[in-house]
């Protein structure tokens, strides 16, 4: 079931991938590189996807159409 | 924490070296250090003109073998032999070595002697062709006018007698004159024969009738084959002439005439055996001369292609000897003690390997003298030095079109890597689209080594980017899933968290209204599909991407202000953390920190389970300036409001007077107490280079002193002008109140507005990806839509062809047009909205001399490489 605890799943996630990404992220001078570019594209990755989830979980209009065929109108 | 390697994170860290080099091996070291590319070199002779620096000389000599390469390269062009490129990833050049550029220049000096000579000789034969050719065909022609005009000799007789009688009348008509064998000769009347171009006939005849008041008979033909000119090269259509003429004084006129219309005479018998013995001599001399020129060609060729074989690689070497050259100029050389001596910039971490380099070259050459690498201390700004790799480089090009970092201070490219693809991402959501684009990526990656070579300009510049494309078209992909949008149809990859609430008696054309299927279930993964097609759809659309636009723009911008942070704990200046990182910070949370706070508070209340209306959130920002501390009936968000409103916009406004004053008078404060101490400016001290006193005590004095000043062995070096770093000795010397207090007025207005203004400028992502979304839909529907309604044969052959114009503007109008310009908006996202809050951008870039940029740059190198 999807519902509000899903975003503090999520962070709960995204910030064990951070810190793997912190930890795993290959050594040398470009690993300042790996380090911020993984958790920074994480980080984005997962403030969409919230923000599109907390759009829908409460949402304030419904959809509405007219031009559904009878078949189709239980899927 | 101070970092043991250069890391991309921050510009490496420079110093300024001296190097004394024995002066026999400064070449091999500035080759040796060419190859290397670490260190960029000062002028040390500034005050010296080109012509009068120490290797003005070689530079001439190698200028010159230069021109003789161009020289066979121009020839080869010629003669069309094609070019054996070189091919610097396959074959390496060996530094040459001063014999070998000898020995080339030597032979370069003797092949062009040998090319210019066959040259010289194939264009005189040439010529002497042309000659016998036209000869022949004046010959061949004026034979004909004698066999015609012998018959005319009355005629032409009554004209020389009779000034009326027509000049040029055409001979056919007259040709009934019987008296063929009487002489020209007899009549007194003399001859030339010879060879003008076609376009100079007519003024020639005009000239000549006017100088010798008519007193002529021309006759010309055309000369069927165009005649090649071999100074130019050019072919020339030309006519035979020949002019009869009375007189021997009129017949030097019309040679002289002739000669002066560049007209080309030739000697031609009267006698018609004498004339057949001419022709037959003419074609014997004719085939001779053609065997001799056929020879000289292949001679020719034969030793162009042996040079087009190397030329190749004798240009590269030729163009790294000049630069070696070039950079050696910029040397100072001791003639005392037979050094040289260089001043350079160079990454520090770098200094052991130029060190053991040099090390290396002055071992190799066998000398006793070491080669001495001192770093020296200076106040002078060095230059921003970013490494990049292959991934990196595209993107710290972008960075670097707007401008250099300042020295050490955070990349700003550091972000962008992630940043700049994601914002892109956010405006391109189409999962469809992203995947030809990854595709096109992957390709791009893949055949990564053949399509290096492909010179088309627009796709070398794709190329380029091909890293960029590929974290763009990931992100692409992602962001495409979450708007559930695949060429502007979604997909049901979960089950909706909407079901129809069907009316008991429903006919097709009534309107259904969703409800949730299940209070406890929410559409696990980006955008419920049940919204495609609904009539509401872009309502429920444009309220959820215009607040997501804000929060990711505060996101962002939160982000790079954390920077400025980083940078002023850098370059350890804690006033600028107090007085613009905090105050700056505390300012925007206050206002859209607190806007992202209400936007996710909202969306997280059941407002229909608590029976509220849902406040505006626009309405409530606006009403939290104009009228602070009052909330319209209705538009309560959560208690307390009023209060928290107050006090954020108080802490806000709080904020700007820290802007304005903090900094400007802690740096007066700063001042005055070092003035009190009895400290001076920087700049009031006098010092000079090691290298501006050619005098020896001199220079050992001053490094004394800076030794007891500095506590280190080094020479201080502070001496101004110099051309690659801003002379900023004024801003250092004088503390300027004004001028700070001003700059500090400025920054606090930009930043303030900016606030506003940059995050309304993140509404772009809501509006392009709507832009977006809406065109690949109407696209849709003007093509497949249509198609699709047809059935039978004819509906699939219209559909195949629909299919091909609906896949050709998806990929020309949805993904190159549209991308390009979502790439646009995200660029100036990045360089407006982001840089702005953290880097200066103050830097000027290390430019250090290599042969491998030498070799890159160059656009006279490049027609020669593979």
């Amino acid at each position: 079931m999807a519902n509000g605890w899903s975003i503090i799943i999520g962070l709960v996630v995204i910030v064990a991938m951070c810190l793997a990404a912190w930890f795993f992220s290959p050594k040398g001078e470009n690993q300042v590189l790996w380090r911020s570019s993984l958790i920074l594209a994480i980080v984005s990755c997962y403030l969409m996807w919230a923000i599109t989830f907390l759009a829908q979980l409460h949402p304030l209009i419904e959809p509405r159409r007219s031009d559904i065929r009878k078949e189709y109108i239980h899927h | 924490m101070a970092p043991t390697k250069d890391t991309p994170f921050r510009s490496a860290e420079m110093s300024m070296v001296q190097l004394y080099i024995s002066n026999e091996i400064g070449r091999e070291v500035v080759n040796a250090l060419g190859e290397l590319g670490l260190v960029q070199f000062r002028d040390l002779n500034s005050q010296l003109s080109a012509f009068q620096r120490t290797y003005t000389k070689d530079i001439r000599r190698l200028d010159n073998v230069e021109r003789q390469l161009r020289y066979f390269h121009a020839q080869m062009e010629k003669a069309g032999i094609p070019l054996r490129k070189l091919d610097l990833d396959v074959q390496t050049l060996a530094p040459p070595t001063t014999h070998e550029i000898d020995e080339l220049a030597e032979r370069s000096q003797s092949l062009e002697q040998r090319v210019s000579s066959l040259n010289e000789s194939y264009e005189t034969l040439k010529k002497r062709e042309v000659e016998l050719t036209e000869w022949r065909w004046v010959l061949r022609e004026a034979g004909g006018f004698f066999d015609r005009a012998h018959g005319n000799v009355e005629e032409i007789r009554a004209s020389v007698d009779n000034d009326d009688a027509p000049l040029l009348q055409d001979v056919e008509h007259n040709n009934s004159a019987a008296d063929v064998e009487r002489s020209f000769s007899g009549m007194n009347i003399g001859f030339v024969a010879g060879v003008i171009a076609r376009d100079r006939v007519a003024a020639f005849e005009r000239i000549l009738w006017r100088t010798l008041r008519g007193n002529l008979y021309m006759n010309q033909a055309e000369i069927p084959e165009p005649l090649i000119d071999p100074a130019t090269n050019e072919a020339v259509p030309k006519n035979v002439f020949v002019i009869f003429a009375h007189g021997k004084e009129i017949l030097a006129k019309i040679r002289k005439i002739s000669e002066s219309m560049s007209a080309d005479v030739y000697s031609v018998d009267e006698n018609s055996d004498l004339r057949r013995d001419q022709v037959h001599e003419v074609n014997a001399r004719l085939n001779d001369v053609q065997n001799v020129l056929r020879n000289t060609q292949q001679t020719l060729e034969l030793e162009l292609t042996q040079i087009s074989r190397s030329l190749a690689a004798w240009v590269v070497l030729i163009g790294k000897e000049k630069a070696v050259y070039n950079t050696l100029n910029l040397f100072s050389y001791d003639s005392a003690r037979r050094t040289l001596i260089a001043e350079g910039w160079c990454p520090k971490h770098d200094l052991p390997l130029i060190r053991s380099t040099l090390q290396e070259v002055t071992n190799r050459a066998g000398l006793s003298v070491p080669s001495i690498i001192n770093e020296i201390r200076t106040n002078k700004k060095p230059p921003t030095y970013l490494k990049t790799n292959k991934f990196t480089e595209a993107f710290q090009t972008i960075v670097n079109a707007y401008g250099t970092a300042t020295y050490q201070e955070v990349n700003p490219a550091i972000p962008v890597i992630v940043t700049f693809p994601f914002l892109f991402a956010v405006m391109f959501g189409d999962f469809g689209h992203a995947i030809i684009m990854l595709s096109a990526a992957l390709a791009m990656i893949y055949w990564e080594k053949p399509l290096k070579k492909v010179t088309f300009e627009l796709f070398a510049m794709v190329y380029y980017g091909r890293y960029i494309a590929l974290v763009m078209a990931i992100f692409s992909v992602y962001t495409g899933l979450i708007y559930n949008d695949a060429f502007s149809k979604s997909m049901t990859l979960f089950r909706s968290q909407w079901e129809w609430d069907v009316p008991p008696n429903y006919t097709e054309g009534m309107t259904v209204v969703g409800k949730l299927r299940d209070p406890n279930y929410r559409y696990p993964f980006g955008l419920d599909w049940r919204w495609h097609g609904t009539e509401n759809d872009l309502l429920f659309s444009n309220s959820y991407k215009m607040k997501m636009s804000i929060i990711l723009g505060w996101a962002h911008m939160t982000y790079s202000l954390c920077f400025s942070y980083i940078n002023a704990k850098h370059f350890k200046k804690p006033i600028d953390i107090w007085g613009n990182f905090v105050p700056g910070m505390i300012f925007f949370q206050a206002i859209f920190g607190y806007l992202v706070v209400c936007i996710i508070y909202k969306w997280s209340v059941d407002w229909f389970g608590t029976g509220a209306q849902p406040p505006g959130l626009l309405n409530m920002l606006i009403y939290m300036f104009l009228s602070p501390g009052f909330i319209p009936d209705g538009e309560q968000l959560y208690s307390g409001q009023k209060q928290v409103q107050v006090f954020l916009l108080l802490l806000a406004v709080a904020q700007v007077p820290v802007l304005l004053f903090l900094k400007p008078f802690y740096l007066r404060w700063e001042h005055n107490r070092a003035r009190a101490k009895g400290y001076r400016g920087i700049g009031e001290r006098s010092r000079v280079s090691a290298l501006d006193d050619d005098d020896d005590g001199n220079h050992h004095g001053n490094g004394r002193q800076s030794l007891e000043s500095e506590g280190e062995g080094a020479a201080m070096i502070a001496q101004g002008v110099d051309h690659d770093a801003n002379d900023e000795d004024g801003e250092h010397g004088e503390f300027e109140f004004g001028e700070v207090m001003i700059h500090q007025v400025i920054h606090t207005i930009e930043f303030c507005l900016n606030c506003v203004s940059h995050t309304a400028s993140y509404l772009r992502l809501w509006a392009l990806s709507l832009a977006h979304q809406q065109l690949s839909s109407v696209l849709w529907s003007m093509t497949m839509a249509l198609a699709l309604g047809k059935t039978g044969v004819t509906g699939a052959i219209f559909l195949v062809v629909i299919f091909a114009a609906w896949f050709c503007l998806s990929c020309i109008i949805l993904i190159i047009m549209e991308g390009v310009s979502a790439m646009l908006h995200s660029l100036r996202l990045a360089w407006v909205e982001s840089f702005s809050k953290f880097a200066e951008f103050n830097g000027w870039p290390f430019a250090p001399f290599s042969f491998g940029t030498l070799l890159e740059e160059n656009e006279e190198l490049k027609e020669y490489l593979g």
